[in-house]
């Protein structure tokens, strides 16, 4: 790790004004940040701690409108019994991420933000990675193993996967992100937040330099608490997504009226799943529709050799997590 | 007395680890030490061309950048498998030459830790890269030693093919294993320290006798010059048994820079510079009667291992150990591809092939309609197949028998797939366990006072296991003193001889030398007084003297404690040197283990074969949307001869097989084919089971009298446990679905239909 400064402003346009610096970091619960530097991925100059913006910490589930702080914690939020009355996957997304440590520091804005775990990003030893080092290739597609890839969203510059769980509970019920920069404040829908990597990888979000994410906003709709984040992994806990899906579901009668479905662990931004959500809306919930919009998430996912099975894995845990809502909702 | 063997005893260390009271080798830190960090390549084969240091020596903290051309004074040892204590036979930054990725190529010393650790990042190395291959290629294999056949490499007994034809129902199966590291918690480490032509090292070991010898012999120093201590490792299995480069390098440096050095080698480092389980291919074609009876059984295993060295882990000297038939046909081979050096990982031996043999044996019994129970009851061996030699103890049924009562085996459903428990499918299945029990010469130094107080002393290895307790206890149940009484040292290669803790020997050998050192303190005691003119031993024949319990016992009755009888004597103590010198030991094997080798007998002598058993029943549920794969019950029954300690053993057992459903279901070391580099080298991307995914792992320990291995009756379980769960394991998973998968680790993405 190399030397860096460190400052930690007690107000969040010092805090902005630090971090458009060059060469400056914010850092929150720093989960993924210290990790990074320790493995030399990055290397600051100066690191912006915004711990001290204890603003930001506070959530509400109650009214229209669900807001959380962007330094929320992850465990904070999961385990509070109105989200997960409120919102089971976006509870859920949470608690089923990281070890309980991880999830008692890291912050719900760094969360959103984390960084692909793709193997050759993370080892230095690499010369060959867009994102890390633009114009140098990529590891993965020059022979390398894809096994942890994106089949959804990538490009021929970068197949890197977004690992995150929250993100899709966000994504599928529309969130926004309030954002604070040189400019003032804005309102950025969290769908636009994450760049595809296209033909510069290294570009992963809209944000400007120095911008801090302050807040997340979810209008509230009745599918959300008919929902659920359905992960599929290799281990019971502490493990990346091999596919996942966050759906929730409101019903008309015998019929659906509104569906939600965001894929995980699949794509290289996070992923809402609109061709799927149209297959089944105004259409009878039944493992039969459930698995045909399981298909059809998957329809334009790419060949990728060793994600080949998410394919079919994915398709089958988007029809999971509809059926597993539908039982919850006390369908047969 | 209270009982002390066969007995639950609390580790006499426990306090110390859970406070922090027991030193590991990186805790200790001599005066004016100084940081040592690895840089290391970034290509697998080729040429270094080029090396900047000024970079990392303009770092703030950096002391000194050593490479190829500047380290001073570096020595190399030979390695294990051309019959050396190294682990490999190439070593590192003797020259330009790169034969693996992630091979050292500079040595940074530096003022703290992260001063060193800076300055390796920013050594600039240029390369000419070669063509590298990480895999093994089966199609490019060699037998070993083939021609002369010396070791058994090759074994045709019998008419295999007539077996084969005539066989009622058969199996041609071929299965692989992934490279796998062991990850021990402690990471390696090593510091040292020269005072003139005077070295101490401190480092995790399982051989410190090993290190010194070897250490010695490469700087032409006598061993009483050069001392190595290991008081406690945080794990091993098998990662700490030869001599690294990272040790010889730092050993180099200290001299170099003039100041003790201590260098931490970082997780993703510890995948390269040190060994691994190497990846294997275990080809079986099995045939059997109507009844189940075996008529033909081949095993030809091939076995990754490095372009400089022969890694010989014979696990085909094993599985045909296993099951009685007349037509047996082995053959043990080996693939090279562009890696360091692999070694042994827990149950070198056997955790591949039986993962192999048990998933066979169970296709075999469910094309046979049988239960797959009785189809090694109908095999099950009274004599060694290919030996002729009596198995000295052998409770395989008597395993399954208990195993399958306690998990519930008959209530199985008996069709693949005829299990559900909601949204899961469920499965059953069971595999064998089996370890060689070896046998090692070992020394002890035990004393006892009159005051009841007992020492002992041995150049053994806590590595996790106990070993502390069960030297005490061995010593407590003999001399009749408490556990507590008894205070042992170990790790010290100054120490009396013990042996290398590797291949499952400690309790065993080791164990028996401080049995053999209380018995020879209770014949001196008798000795003297006997020859005394009073008190109660007074006159009678030293010969036909006892000791039981503590008490010495005289042939009409005559009894007197040991401590008091050691009040007798002026000294008020005897100290002995106990010796365990089993006859199957020759004296070319005792020369190797005090030459600091590992000279074992076993598992087969001209008179018995020598095996732990045991039998493990897993039941695996898969989800039905996720393909996710739990073991909800893991059950296993072993005999291994005496339990010294119930406590410790159970946790021994119990551990193996938690890391046997790591094995089944998520270790493994991920690779690039394309550079031939190892992936996943940390313990996030690296998986192994975490606590949720074990649920109800019940170990039986069943009671076996075996009076051939060794006094004790002790037979080494350290590896026991991990051996047959990944094949129980995978069979479960055959049950359940009606999918055969052939390859560890099992994964969802197997079972997903595509």
């Amino acid at each position: 790790m190399r030397s860096f400064s460190y400052s930690s402003p007690g107000q969040i346009g010092d805090a902005s004004d630090a971090a458009r610096e060059s060469g400056a970091q914010i850092i929150a619960g720093g989960t993924t940040m210290v990790d990074l530097m320790k493995i030399g991925v990055i290397a600051p100059d100066a690191l912006v701690d915004i711990n001290g913006l204890s603003d930001l910490e506070g959530y509400a589930v109650a009214g229209d409108r669900m807001r959380f702080g962007a330094l929320a914690k992850m465990s904070t939020v999961a385990d509070d019994p109105a989200v997960i009355d409120a919102f089971p996957a976006l509870s859920e997304s949470l608690w089923k991420a990281a070890s309980p440590q991880l999830r008692n520091v890291a912050t719900l804005g760094g969360n959103i933000l984390q960084r692909t775990r793709c193997p050759y990003f993370r080892d230095t030893a690499y010369a060959q990675c867009n994102k890390r080092n633009p114009g140098s290739g990529c590891a993965a597609l020059e022979g390398g193993e894809t096994n942890l890839h994106a089949i959804l969203g990538g490009s021929s510059a970068c197949v890197a996967m977004y690992p995150g769980d929250f993100a899709q509970a966000l994504i599928a019920f529309d969130a926004e992100v309030v954002v604070s920069g040189a400019g003032g404040e804005r309102t950025i829908p969290f769908s636009q937040l994450h760049v595809q990597p296209g033909d510069s990888p290294e570009v992963e979000t809209v944000l400007e330099p120095g911008e801090i994410v302050t807040e997340i906003v979810l209008p509230v709709v009745p599918a959300m608490a008919n929902s659920t984040y359905l992960k599929a992994r290799d281990r019971e806990s502490y493990a990346f997504a091999s596919a996942s899906a966050a759906v929730g579901v409101a019903m008309d009668g015998d019929t659906v009226s509104d569906v939600r479905i965001a894929l995980g662990g699949v794509a290289s931004v996070p992923w809402r799943a609109t061709d799927a959500e149209d297959s089944l809306r105004g259409q009878p919930l039944t493992e039969e529709t459930a698995r045909e919009a399981g298909r059809i998430a998957f329809e334009t996912a790419e060949e990728l050799e060793g994600s080949a099975y998410k394919i079919a894995l994915g398709a089958d845990v988007v029809a999971g997590a509809l059926m597993q809502v539908k039982s919850r909702m006390g369908g047969e | 007395m209270a009982q002390t063997i066969n007995t639950r005893v609390t580790r006499t260390d426990a306090r110390r680890k859970v406070t922090g009271a027991a030193t590991y080798a990186a805790d200790e830190i001599p005066a004016g030490m100084l940081h040592g960090a690895l840089a290391c390549s970034s290509i697998a084969v080729g040429t270094v061309t080029s090396i900047n240091t000024s970079v990392a020596e303009a770092e703030p903290g950096v002391v000194a950048v050593y490479t190829h051309e500047t380290l001073p004074d570096y020595k190399t040892v030979k390695g294990f498998y051309a019959g050396g204590p190294g682990s490999a036979s190439f070593w590192p930054m003797e020259g330009t030459e790169i034969r693996y990725a992630g091979q050292p190529v500079a040595y940074v010393v530096a003022e703290t830790a992260a001063a060193a650790r800076r300055g390796a990042d920013l050594v600039e190395v240029s390369y000419e890269e070669g063509e590298s291959r990480i895999h093994m290629t089966p199609d490019d294999s060699f037998v070993v030693g083939a021609g002369e056949d010396s070791d058994g490499m090759i074994l045709d007994q019998g008419d295999l093919q007539a077996g084969l034809d005539s066989a009622a129902q058969s199996v041609d199966m071929t299965f692989t294993t992934p490279f796998q590291h062991h990850n021990p918690m402690e990471m390696f480490a090593a510091t040292a320290e020269w005072r003139g032509d005077r070295l101490t090292v401190w480092m995790p070991s399982q051989s410190v006798r090993t290190l010194r010898a070897g250490i010695a012999g490469a700087y032409g120093l006598p061993e009483t010059s050069v001392r190595v201590i290991s008081s406690f490792v945080g794990g091993a299995f098998g990662s700490k048994a030869g001599i690294t480069p990272y040790t010889m390098l730092t050993i180099a440096a200290a001299k170099g820079v003039g100041a003790p050095v201590r260098l931490i080698v970082t997780r993703p480092q510890m995948y390269t510079v040190a060994t691994f389980r190497p990846e294997s291919e275990q080809k079986f074609r099995l045939g059997a009667d109507a009844e189940g009876r075996l008529t033909a059984f081949e095993h030809i295993e091939t076995a990754q291992t490095s372009q400089f060295d022969m890694v010989v882990n014979a696990g085909t000297h094993i599985t045909r150990a296993m099951y009685a038939c007349p037509n047996i046909r082995t053959e043990q081979r080996l693939s090279r591809s562009d890696t360091n050096t692999g070694g042994f990982m827990r149950a070198p031996n056997e955790m591949q092939t039986f993962w192999g043999l048990e998933s066979a044996m169970d296709e075999l019994a469910w094309k046979l309609e049988m239960d797959p129970v009785e189809l090694r009851r109908v095999n099950d061996a009274r004599e060694h197949p290919t030996e002729g030699v009596p198995f000295s103890s052998r409770s395989l049924m008597e395993s399954y028998d208990a195993v399958a009562q306690s998990f519930g085996w008959a209530d199985r459903g008996r069709e693949v797939g005829s299990m559900t428990d909601g949204d899961w499918l469920v499965g059953y299945g069971c595999a064998t366990a089996t370890y060689p029990t070896n046998i090692l010469a070992s020394n002890a130094r035990v004393r006892m006072q009159a005051s009841g107080n007992a020492y002992i002393a041995l150049a053994a290895h806590d590595v996790g296991t106990g070993t502390y307790t069960i030297m005490a206890q061995v010593a407590a149940a003999r001399l009749g003193v408490p556990v507590e009484a008894v205070d042992v040292v170990m790790g010290e290669a100054s120490f009396p001889v013990a042996p290398i803790s590797g291949g499952s020997t400690t309790a065993a050998s080791a164990g028996s030398a401080v049995h053999d050192g209380c018995m020879k303190i209770a014949q001196q005691v008798a000795t003297r007084v006997s020859a005394m003119s009073e008190g109660p031993l007074s006159g009678v024949d030293p010969a036909q003297v006892t000791l039981d319990d503590g008490t010495l016992r005289g042939p009409n009755g005559q009894s007197q404690s040991l401590a008091e009888a050691l009040s007798m004597l002026p000294e008020g103590e005897v100290e002995v040197i106990g010796e365990f010198r089993h006859p199957a030991l020759t004296n070319e094997l005792v020369a190797a283990t005090f030459k600091g080798g590992y000279g074992t007998a076993g598992p087969v002598t001209p008179d018995f074969a020598m095996f732990a058993f045991g039998a493990e029943m897993a039941e695996v549920h898969i989800h039905r949307y996720t393909h996710e794969i739990r073991v909800p019950r893991l059950h296993g029954a072993f005999a291994a001869g005496t339990w010294l300690n119930r406590k410790t053993a159970h946790s021994q057992l119990l551990g193996g097989m938690v890391w046997g459903i790591g094995s089944a279901l998520h270790e493994v070391t991920e690779t690039d084919s394309a550079r031939s580099r190892f992936l996943n080298a940390n313990i996030a991307e690296y998986l192994i089971p975490v606590n949720a995914d074990i649920r109800e792992v019940r170990v039986e320990m069943l009671e076996e009298q075996d009076d051939y291995v060794n006094p004790l009756g002790v037979k080494g379980i350290g590896e026991l446990g991990i051996v047959g769960t990944a094949a129980a394991i995978g069979n479960a998973v055959y049950h359940a679905t009606g999918t055969r998968l052939t390859s560890l680790p099992i994964r969802m993405s197997d079972l997903v239909s595509t």
